[in-house]
């Protein structure tokens, strides 16, 4: 069954689609994380261009992480107080990331930036996953947990003004790093088509030192609003969302993600990590490929924006 | 035109029975002309769309051709789709990696392409005239919006690029032998819309040639539009983008409690 995409404009095996959808949904509740990051390049890798790859897969992102974010929150488990204070800054760096996709689409430079980034992004973050998956797997299981909160570090950002308290995480900060935070993964995640967790939750460990109970929650609630503006924005400035597209993949995805975190439960926590990280690698590796190999056709077509 | 189509036939009915009255065969056969429809005037893309074809045909007036195989006359069909601007980007290796260097804009390309003909082009009439009615990709006129500092066999082959690849997504079609005669007079072609084919209005001509001379062409429009739910929610996203987000957002948030709700899991 083939299906017309009024945006995209072109049509497409539904079957696939959802598969894909499936597919991505099944690692990112396996994994527990958003997603984006293999649905934005999957989807170009089947055809659908570039913007319209990003614009639709962030709202998969909301999808997949939606319910998550409510999860948490019916628990307890979200610093709203700071998820607000980031989504602050995660709203204005949404709208420049979006902005920002606009001019690089016009200059050409659209596809490079995101590999670039990709590649880079990926490829650190998978190491560090990867690195820290196996050496967590080869140490035997310690009680107590990690020591992550080392009091005395970091005191620079103690030292930056504009304090503010957040009773839930325990934490009196200056409000910067929070909105820097936000603002740099609204950014990326407008301009990736992704969520930004694999940036966000680290930033929320070591940076701000939030408990490590409430660091998923408060990142998927800022994921959440963060993916759906940018959703929006891509919509009206960039008119790439391809809602039938959206469709496919959400209906796909959020089955898949049921699966897959039931089949997370199975497994452990340092082999998941293992896994995700060579995953993460995998598609930078892809990327970098691309990136490096003289292409077929050294030239390409672009029609010009705002041109009828 | 419909005047001075109905005029023409008229004259040449006028022509046709002095030349009755006359009795003997006059030197001065009656002019061949041509006349063309295409089978479906209106395409509608739906979501079902998966590309179509649409037949092109036609007779030529007075046919003095003795039989369809004779080759007395050569048809050529064009169908286009309305002009726009299109870039053209050309990679380089930068530090290692694949960038897009350079790029050239040309302001007015057909966005859709497709000719038939009774046999090669170039074999049919020469450049000049053909140059003159855009009939063939080289023969288009794909004017570059910056003149001032590419020299003229890097436009070639930016020009080139453009073809072939316009060619690759399957939106310039040639088919050299695609105009058959099925009569003395009645010749047709079938042309493909593939499910990429940009949405808008297309235009059929067809010409008709006869020794390198072009006797006369006929033109004739196809309507190629978005219906029904893919109308409406292409125009929802164009006319009410902002709206159209938020349906986008909260049909996906919508889902995902959905799916979230219906797998919890007891107590």
């Amino acid at each position: 069954m083939t299906l017309y995409l009024p945006i995209a404009e072109m049509s497409v095996s539904v079957i696939t689609f959802l598969a894909l959808g499936a597919t991505v949904g099944f690692l990112s509740g396996l994994f527990g994380v958003g997603g984006g990051f293999l649905l934005a390049p999957l989807l170009t890798f089947l055809g659908i261009p570039p913007g319209v790859a990003i614009a639709t897969s962030t709202s998969h992102v909301v999808a997949s992480s939606v319910s998550g974010a409510m999860t948490h929150h019916r628990r307890g488990n979200v610093d709203v107080k700071l998820g607000l204070v980031m989504l602050a800054g995660g709203l204005v760096g949404t709208y420049l990331g979006v902005n920002f996709v606009k001019i690089l689409t016009a200059r050409g430079l659209f596809e490079l930036t995101v590999s670039l980034t990709y590649v880079i992004f990926l490829g650190t973050v998978g190491t560090i996953i990867l690195f820290e998956g196996i050496n967590a797997s080869r140490k035997p299981r310690s009680p107590g947990g990690s020591s992550l909160r080392k009091p005395g570090q970091h005191s620079w950002i103690e030292r930056l003004p504009f304090k503010m308290r957040f009773p839930r995480s325990k934490l009196y900060t200056s409000a910067v790093p929070p909105v820097v935070i936000g603002m740099f993964v609204g950014f990326i995640s407008a301009m990736m088509g992704i969520g930004g967790g694999f940036v966000m939750i680290p930033a929320l460990i070591y940076l701000l030192r939030v408990p490590t109970g409430l660091v998923i929650g408060t990142s998927l609630f800022q994921i959440v609003f963060v993916s759906a503006t940018a959703t929006v924005l891509h919509a009206v400035e960039n008119k790439s969302v391809d809602i039938v597209l959206a469709v496919i993949l959400i209906a796909g995805g959020v089955l898949g993600a049921q699966f897959g975190t039931m089949a997370g439960e199975k497994l452990r926590g340092e082999h998941l990590r293992v896994l995700l990280g060579a995953l993460i690698l995998l598609v930078a590796a892809r990327m970098a490929f691309d990136l490096a190999v003289r292409p077929s056709d050294l030239y390409s077509l672009a029609l010009v924006p705002g041109a009828p | 035109m419909m005047h001075i189509r109905m005029l023409n036939r008229l004259c040449a009915a006028i022509v046709l029975m002095f030349a009755i009255a006359g009795g003997a065969a006059a030197a001065d056969r009656p002019k061949e002309g041509v006349e063309a429809d295409a089978s479906t005037r209106q395409v509608a893309i739906t979501s079902s769309f998966t590309g179509t074809e649409i037949l092109v045909f036609g007779t030529v007036e007075n046919s003095v051709q003795p039989s369809p195989e004779a080759g007395t006359y050569d048809i050529i069909i064009v169908v286009e789709g309305m002009p726009g601007p299109v870039v053209v980007r050309e990679k380089s290796r930068v530090a290692g990696i694949w960038i897009n260097t350079s790029s050239l804009m040309f302001a007015s390309v057909p966005s859709y392409y497709a000719i038939a003909s009774t046999r090669p082009i170039d074999e049919i009439a020469d450049k000049a005239l053909l140059d003159a009615n855009q009939i063939g990709f080289d023969h288009v006129r794909m004017a570059h919006a910056r003149d001032a500092d590419v020299d003229a066999a890097t436009v070639r082959s930016f020009k080139d690029a453009l073809i072939r690849l316009k060619e690759a997504q399957g939106v310039y079609v040639r088919r050299d032998f695609g105009v058959t005669f099925i009569g003395r007079s009645l010749f047709r072609a079938t042309i493909s819309l593939p499910p990429n084919v940009p949405v808008g209005p297309l235009t059929a001509r067809v010409y008709l040639f006869k020794e390198g001379k072009l006797l006369g062409q006929y033109q004739s429009r196809v309507m190629l539009q978005r219906e029904g739910i893919e109308r409406f929610i292409h125009n929802f996203a164009i006319s009410q983008p902002l709206a159209y987000g938020l349906v986008t957002v909260l049909l996906a948030a919508a889902a995902g409690l959905t799916a979230a709700f219906a797998f919890r899991k007891p107590a």
